[in-house]
This record gives structure tokens, C-alpha cells and sequence, in this order.
């Protein structure tokens, strides 16, 4: 779920120098990570108090064509709740730091917030892997635990691999993702059983198509950069 | 259709247009391209020219190392091998949907790079079709032959397929602008409410390019020409 095209725009936006100080400055923001990130905060840091706020974030993540028809889950102390049904198919959840990949520096995050409006496809098949990782988050296991349980649960088939057509709508101006890129930019994301990312031409300079490759869910995630927020307002593109 | 946004498939692809758009203007359309005009328009006779255009439906980063094709008198001929599995070209009028207007357009130039997977199970559509239209048959054979083509001959759906269109050159459409920067997602026929697709300010469309052939064509509009300068998004 970690975002933003970050690599190729410090590659395409300027000189050595700048590259340079930017690479020094962002070794120093993962280590100020890795050092405030180590544990599980106190879990009311993940959660957020205003119910109606959460459901607002989460409605965000998609244009409010798709959005306000959609199912709503909220983040409550034992696990998603729905706070709003749907009628279109699409899910909107804002979900917290444990969906970014095991290695990222701010996995532990409490401060991340990141909507996302699931498709139907997405929601049979990438649901589940939500509700799963926040049920090992909020149940205390650490992450060899949380990493050890996601990958018996794929071995076993116990969560689904991406259905074709499976994506999401990330266009939320608020969503938050980290020290590192901030709110990113607006994108779709969408997921495929594990995929070589060489045949795709994912972050090749000038593309707006970014990968991730995660482990140990057997999942690629595409995630292809659009210039406007859900709103309809234009994103930065610096 | 009032405020409505229409959406006109053209060329492998594309496009939007017309905001309120009479009915007037599209009986125009509708009578402008009734037949196959002479072959030497759709051809472009610097080859050269070709394969730059070709080349500019891609980030550099990519078409660079692509395979290309060029349209000769007989179909596609690959005039640069490439190095990264990625094959470009410009498409024709024909590869639009077949009740759309400008099919026979001969102005259309429509520059797409497939990526791997899409060349392996998008890019025998675009031989197949040029064949049938370069070997002088009727819409109406064409359509036959492409229904039988789909149902015997037509490899799986790769996964994941997409293709590139972020040329700023090309020609799409008669209409508005003429063209737009997309990715074009390549999928098992699905309803388009599946996507969120053509929904106010939504950056995905549904074309009806393939839809004869079995498969959606998702296009996902980038903000963003392949040379990285922004393009206009008109949604």
C-alpha cells in the first residue's frame, strides 16, 4: 500500500546535489522511523475518536459518485465495523499502517491514515487480507507474529488471491500515508497474483505506473498516478 | 445529453468529447467516413516519422528499448527490434469499435506501446482486423472474422494487460481536443459499475473498443503526456 512515484520524481527533478541531500535527509527521516516506530502504540492512537469523521475520510477515497453509494467501515477496538451500508458493491475504509509492507520503517505508524474505495472484486479478495492483518495488529502479536500468521494463512488458502479486476481508488487529499511521502498523490491501485514488474514498465522513468511486490502476500500492487484528487481538484506534481 | 459526457471510442482507443454535441454534428460525423478511403491515406509515408510517433506513446524510459511496428501496403512490419518485450505502434481508424463513426477515418493515428502481456494477447487483434481491412473486406466481413477469430484463435487474456497511450501527437478523434494521455486496462467482459467507471470525476472509462471480441477495454486517464508535461483531463 506504500505509495508515490517518489523514486523517479527525485531521479527526473533535479541535480546530483539535490539528490544527494535529499537521499541524506530521507536516510535520517527512516531512521528517526525505525527509532519512533519499533512497537505497537497505545491502541487509541490508531483509532480515530470522531465516527462521522472517519466515515467522511473513508467516503474521500473515491469521487463522491461512487463514494456515497458505497458500504463504510470504521475502525472500532475489536476489529472494522460497518458504519454505513452499501448499494453499489464498493467498500471505503480508511485503513492504518499494518497493510504497508512488513519492511517498511513506519509499519507501527499511528498516525497513518490511509482511505481507500475497494471495487467488488477488490472487496472479495482484498478485504479479507485487511480484516486478517488488523485482527493480528489489534490482537498484540508483533510482526515476525503478523508476518508468520499472513503467510500460513496464504499457504493454507485461507485469503484469496486478487480476482481479476480486483482495485481501489486512493484519491483522498487527506489520506497520510508517512514521514516519508506524506499524502503522496491521488492513484488507483490495482492487484494481481505475483507478477514480474519487469513486463510492465512499472517505475520506469516518466511512467505513471509504481509497484510493489509484497511478501509474504503473493500479491503485485500496480498503483498508476492520476492528476486530480476525488474532489475533482488538481494534485501537485512536483 | 445536456451536460452529459460523452464518450466515443476511437482508434485503440479513445475518446471523449463533446459536451453537448448536437445531433447535428454527429449525423456529420456519421457521413464522413461511410467507406475505406484509398489505402496511401492511412499509410504514412515517412517511415521514419512512424516509428518516432510510435515511440511517443511511452515514457522514453520504455519505447526506447520497444519493439516497433510500421504499417506497410500488406500490414504490420517490424521496423526496429526491440530489447525490453514491449512492442509500439500506431493504430488506424479500424481499430475502433465497428458502429463508431470515424472507423474509416483515415486521419486517425493511434500510438499505444503493449506491454509484454498485452502484446502477447491484445496485439493479435490490431494484425488480425488490418489484415481483414488491407484485404479489402466489408465491415460486415470483418466482423465475422473477428467473431470467429476471438471464439478459435485469440490467445487467453493475460492477465493484467494494459498498453500505453500518453502520445501528445496523436490523432484520436475528429472531435474536441482530438486526444487524451491514457493506460488502457485490458479485462474478462465485466459491468463497467464494477470500475466506478464514467461516473462524475472518475479517472476511469469504459471503451467498447474489444466488444465484439469479448474483453473491456478500462481506460484510466494519467494527467500526464509521455514527454511528463500535464495534459488537460476533461472530467
Amino acid at each position: 500500500m506504500e505509495m508515490s512515484r517518489e523514486k523517479a520524481k527525485n531521479l527526473a527533478s533535479g541535480g546530483f546535489v539535490l539528490v544527494v541531500v535529499l537521499a541524506a535527509a530521507w536516510q535520517v527521516q527512516a531512521q528517526d522511523a525505525n527509532a519512533l516506530y519499533t512497537s505497537m502504540a497505545p491502541l487509541d492512537q490508531y483509532l480515530m475518536a470522531d465516527r462521522n469523521a472517519e466515515i467522511a475520510l473513508a467516503r474521500s477515497a473515491a469521487p463522491d459518485s461512487i463514494s456515497r453509494d458505497a458500504e463504510v467501515l470504521v475502525l472500532a477496538r475489536h476489529g472494522y465495523e460497518t458504519a454505513v451500508k452499501g448499494k453499489n458493491g464498493f467498500v471505503c475504509v480508511v485503513e492504518r499502517s499494518w497493510m504497508a509492507p512488513f519492511d517498511d520503517p513506519e509499519f507501527l505508524n499511528p498516525d497513518q491514515r490511509a482511505p481507500l474505495c475497494l471495487n467488488p472484486p477488490a472487496v472479495r479478495t482484498h478485504l479479507p487480507l485487511t480484516f486478517k492483518t488488523t485482527e493480528l495488529a489489534m490482537a498484540g502479536q508483533s510482526k515476525t507474529q503478523m508476518f508468520d500468521s499472513i503467510k500460513a494463512a496464504y499457504d493454507k488458502k485461507e485469503l484469496p488471491l486478487p480476482e481479476p479486476g480486483a482495485m481501489c481508488y486512493m484519491m483522498s487529499k487527506q489520506q497520510y500515508f508517512s514521514r516519508k511521502v506524506g499524502n503522496a498523490d491521488p492513484h488507483l491501485m490495482f492487484w494481481f497474483p505475483q507478477k514480474d514488474h519487469l513486463s510492465w514498465g512499472a517505475e520506469f522513468a516518466g511512467s505513471p505506473v509504481d509497484i510493489h511486490q509484497y511478501s509474504p502476500q503473493p500479491i503485485t500492487e500496480f498503483d498508476i498516478s492520476v492528476s486530480k484528487w476525488s474532489d475533482g481538484t488538481a494534485a501537485p506534481t512536483d | 445529453m445536456g451536460q452529459t459526457l460523452r464518450i466515443f471510442a476511437l482508434a485503440g482507443s479513445v475518446l471523449v468529447v463533446a459536451l453537448g454535441a448536437t445531433s447535428q454534428m454527429r449525423a456529420q460525423s456519421k457521413t464522413s467516413y461511410p467507406s475505406m478511403a484509398a489505402l496511401d491515406q492511412y499509410l504514412m509515408p515517412d517511415r521514419n516519422a512512424e516509428i518516432a510517433l510510435a515511440r511517443t506513446a511511452a515514457p522514453d524510459s520504455i519505447s526506447r528499448d520497444a519493439k516497433i511496428l510500421v504499417l506497410g501496403s500488406h500490414g504490420y512490419e517490424t521496423a526496429v527490434e526491440g530489447k525490453n518485450g514491449f512492442v509500439c505502434a500506431v493504430e488506424r481508424g479500424w481499430m475502433a469499435p465497428f458502429d463508431n463513426p470515424e472507423f474509416w477515418n483515415p486521419k486517425i493515428r493511434g500510438p499505444l506501446c503493449f506491454t509484454p502481456p498485452a502484446a502477447r494477447s491484445i496485439l493479435p487483434m490490431t494484425y488480425k482486423r488490418t489484415e481483414m481491412v488491407l484485404a479489402g473486406q466489408s465491415k460486415d466481413q470483418i466482423m465475422e472474422g473477428i467473431a470467429a477469430f476471438a471464439k478459435k484463435e485469440l490467445p487467453p487474456l493475460a492477465p493484467g494487460a494494459f498498453t500505453y497511450m500518453m502520445s501528445k501527437e496523436a490523432y484520436l478523434t475528429d472531435r474536441g481536443d482530438h486526444n487524451i494521455a491514457h493506460l488502457m486496462f485490458y479485462t474478462p467482459v465485466m459491468d463497467g459499475a464494477v470500475w466506478g467507471a464514467d461516473l462524475p470525476k472518475s479517472p476511469v472509462m469504459l471503451n467498447p473498443q474489444f466488444a465484439l471480441e469479448g474483453i473491456d477495454v478500462f481506460m484510466v486517464l494519467t494527467g500526464m503526456w509521455s514527454d511528463g508535461t500535464l495534459a488537460p483531463v476533461n472530467n
